[in-house]
């Protein structure tokens, strides 16, 4: 029993295991990411008009897909993409999210009210659908992309950061800095800031797995960059009609790719939430 | 009455949210690009052609008095009429929600029994090797993208093991299912069709195990996180310490407290899964909500985008407020 109450904050041994295989995949995706043009023979748009669909062996190690492309190539030159675009959005989100958060929080008053009715109308959906609709209505692309993915997670981050801000506020040393003549920017950067960001240190791993499962989800709905960019859920989209035929070679890898990236990014996040918990205890 | 008063205030509080969602909306789907009108005429269509069409759906009246007589039809439960179809939106969304329903609580309810079994055993065994296999299980659900998991249940379910229908489809037309409530499970029921029942049944089981596995995760570390409060907490060490029977503890201790944290997660989990519908029906041609709004999306089919967006807020917050008073009633610390 006692062994039981002692681990409820936190199993350390697990937490760092976690962390290390959660690294470990990240650091193969890194590999794959920088080197993908030296691991395959072929260009990733590069169409060999004699296999479409040639099953996976020979000249082509993962086989093709519809259009004679190579599978592995795209599989690996996919990951600059996905993740790109993934740590991209999320570096936005915690920036602006941060940023809302840490204004709102600290002045109070009516702009605190007015940012969050506004950030109550985004979160009165669920992100995907968010995600989804603003996406349709703007356009795939890049850059579209990434803010779109930024938006719908920004709205956490503000919340997060101001509820972290409302408490940091009123401790001594900030009160002791601001009674001390310190401007109003420079109590925020230098005292508020870097107390208030713990939590968002935590969410961030995870959620740039999410957002790589949001991109993924939009391009397989066809909202994504424009073909035949090597894109994951473009590829699974593209490899979907291919499954009733019981050919597997064309969506099943980019899949498997994707789940092990963002597996990667949750095995971390899991690992440094539960670190957290057990130095809070 | 307290209960009662909670909930009122908690309805006028949702005023200003929706009303918000339906100004954003209305205003978003105008500012941004794209033409409902183009898309309906063909390539051929004149000027002329194109101005009539507008006419017919007013689009050519000013901003303020299309947002009139759109917020004024809301009052009267008038979506409008479909840009693309041609048809009343009410009566077109009536048929999918059904289905999308259908598939969403049934993943949900079959997650949330999952996850209180695995996550109250998982708690019970913290630390062992069971407990971080099923942590381990639940954070590959976590990363799985939805709808690759759908195909790949698809290959091999349906085009390996041959033991499940085509993904095309809810239920196989040849049962003459009479169409009630659009859930084909519930209409199969209420007609007594056994052969649409169990048709239904097959079509629905890679599509809610697709959701299941998509969304148990979060469920299962809130039950468990629970329990382990639970567990440590002083008064069951003291009822542990008397020597109660194993059951009582598990039934009377464990699992109502391990369960207070879970409405409001289910209620989250609930919009997350409509998220997810979206790809799963896009995979199982499933012909729901999440398809049709999709197709609204896609066409900027005003009416359409307008009322399906407004419907899932709603649902969205309703649900949330519903997942407040569970909570309230489950949880006597609570003060409303």
């Amino acid at each position: 029993m006692s062994q039981r109450v002692r681990e409820v904050g936190g199993d350390r041994g697990f937490a760092s295991s976690l962390i290390i295989a959660g690294s470990a995949i990240l650091a193969l995706v890194a590999v794959a990411v920088v080197f993908a043009p030296l691991l395959s023979a072929w260009g990733p748009e590069e169409i060999d008009p004699l296999a479409p669909l040639a099953a996976p062996g020979g000249a082509h190690l993962l086989g093709t897909d519809l259009n004679g492309m190579d599978v592995w190539s795209r599989v690996l030159h996919a990951a600059r993409l996905d993740v790109g675009i993934a740590i991209a959005a999320v570096a936005v989100a915690v920036v602006a999210g941060s940023l809302v958060g840490l204004v709102a929080g600290y002045r109070g008053g009516w702009p605190d009210d007015v940012l969050m009715r506004v950030l109550d109308v985004f979160q009165a959906f669920p992100t995907f659908i968010l995600a989804l609709a603003v996406a349709a209505l703007l356009g795939g692309g890049t850059a579209n992309l990434i803010a779109v993915i930024a938006l719908v997670n920004a709205p956490a981050y503000a919340r997060l950061v101001r509820a972290e801000v409302r408490s940091v506020r009123e401790l001594p040393f900030v009160e002791a800095s601001r009674t001390s003549g310190a401007s109003f920017w420079g109590v925020l950067w230098r005292h508020v800031l870097p107390n208030s960001l713990t939590p968002v240190r935590v969410i961030a791993p995870l959620n740039c797995g999410w957002a790589m499962l949001t991109l993924a989800g939009l391009s397989f709905l066809g909202l994504g960059v424009p073909v035949p960019t090597a894109e994951w859920g473009a590829m699974i989209s593209l490899g979907a009609g291919d499954v009733v035929a019981g050919r597997w070679w064309t969506s099943v890898p980019p899949g498997l790719f994707l789940l092990i990236c963002v597996l990667g990014f949750s095995l971390l996040g899991e690992g440094l939430q539960e670190r957290a918990d057990s130095t809070r205890r | 009455m307290r209960v009662l008063r909670f909930l009122l205030r908690r309805l006028l509080q949702l005023v200003p949210v929706l009303l918000g969602v339906v100004v954003v909306t209305f205003l978003l789907v105008r500012v941004l690009p794209g033409d409902p009108i183009r898309t309906i005429l063909g390539p051929n269509a004149t000027e002329a052609d194109a101005a009539a069409a507008r006419a017919r759906f007013g689009l050519d009246q000013p901003l303020w008095r299309q947002f009139l007589d759109y917020v004024g039809g809301l009052f009267t439960g008038d979506f409008g009429t479909s840009i693309q179809s041609g048809t009343s939106v009410g009566a077109e969304m009536a048929v999918r929600i059904g289905p999308t329903m259908e598939l969403v609580v049934i993943a949900l309810t079959v997650a949330l029994l999952l996850a209180t079994v695995l996550g109250i055993w998982s708690a019970r065994n913290v630390g062992r090797f069971g407990d971080h296999t099923v942590r381990v299980a639940a954070l590959i659900g976590n990363s799985v993208p939805e709808f690759w998991l759908g195909l790949v249940l698809v290959l091999v379910g349906y085009s390996v093991l041959g033991w499940f229908p085509a993904p095309s489809g809810r239920v196989d037309p040849d049962t003459d299912l009479s169409l009630i409530t659009g859930a084909d499970l519930l209409d199969a029921a209420l007609t007594a069709n056994g052969p649409a029942f169990v048709s239904a049944l097959e079509h629905l089981a890679l599509p809610v195990a697709t959701l299941v596995i998509a969304i148990v995760a979060p469920l299962l570390r809130s039950v468990r996180a629970s329990a382990l409060e639970v567990l440590a907490s002083e008064a069951y060490t003291a009822a542990a310490a008397h020597g109660l029977k194993d059951r009582l503890l598990l039934r009377g201790y464990l699992v109502r407290a391990a369960l207070v944290r879970l409405p409001a997660l289910a209620a989250l989990v609930f919009g997350f899964s409509i998220g997810s519908t979206v790809l799963v029906e896009y995979v199982f041609s499933w012909q729901g909500f999440g398809q049709w709004a999709l197709r609204g999306l896609l066409y900027r089919d005003y009416p359409v985008v307008q009322a399906s967006v407004l419907v899932i807020a709603l649902f969205y917050v309703v649900v949330f407020l519903i997942a407040d008073v569970v909570h309230a009633i489950l949880d006597p610390r609570v003060r409303i």
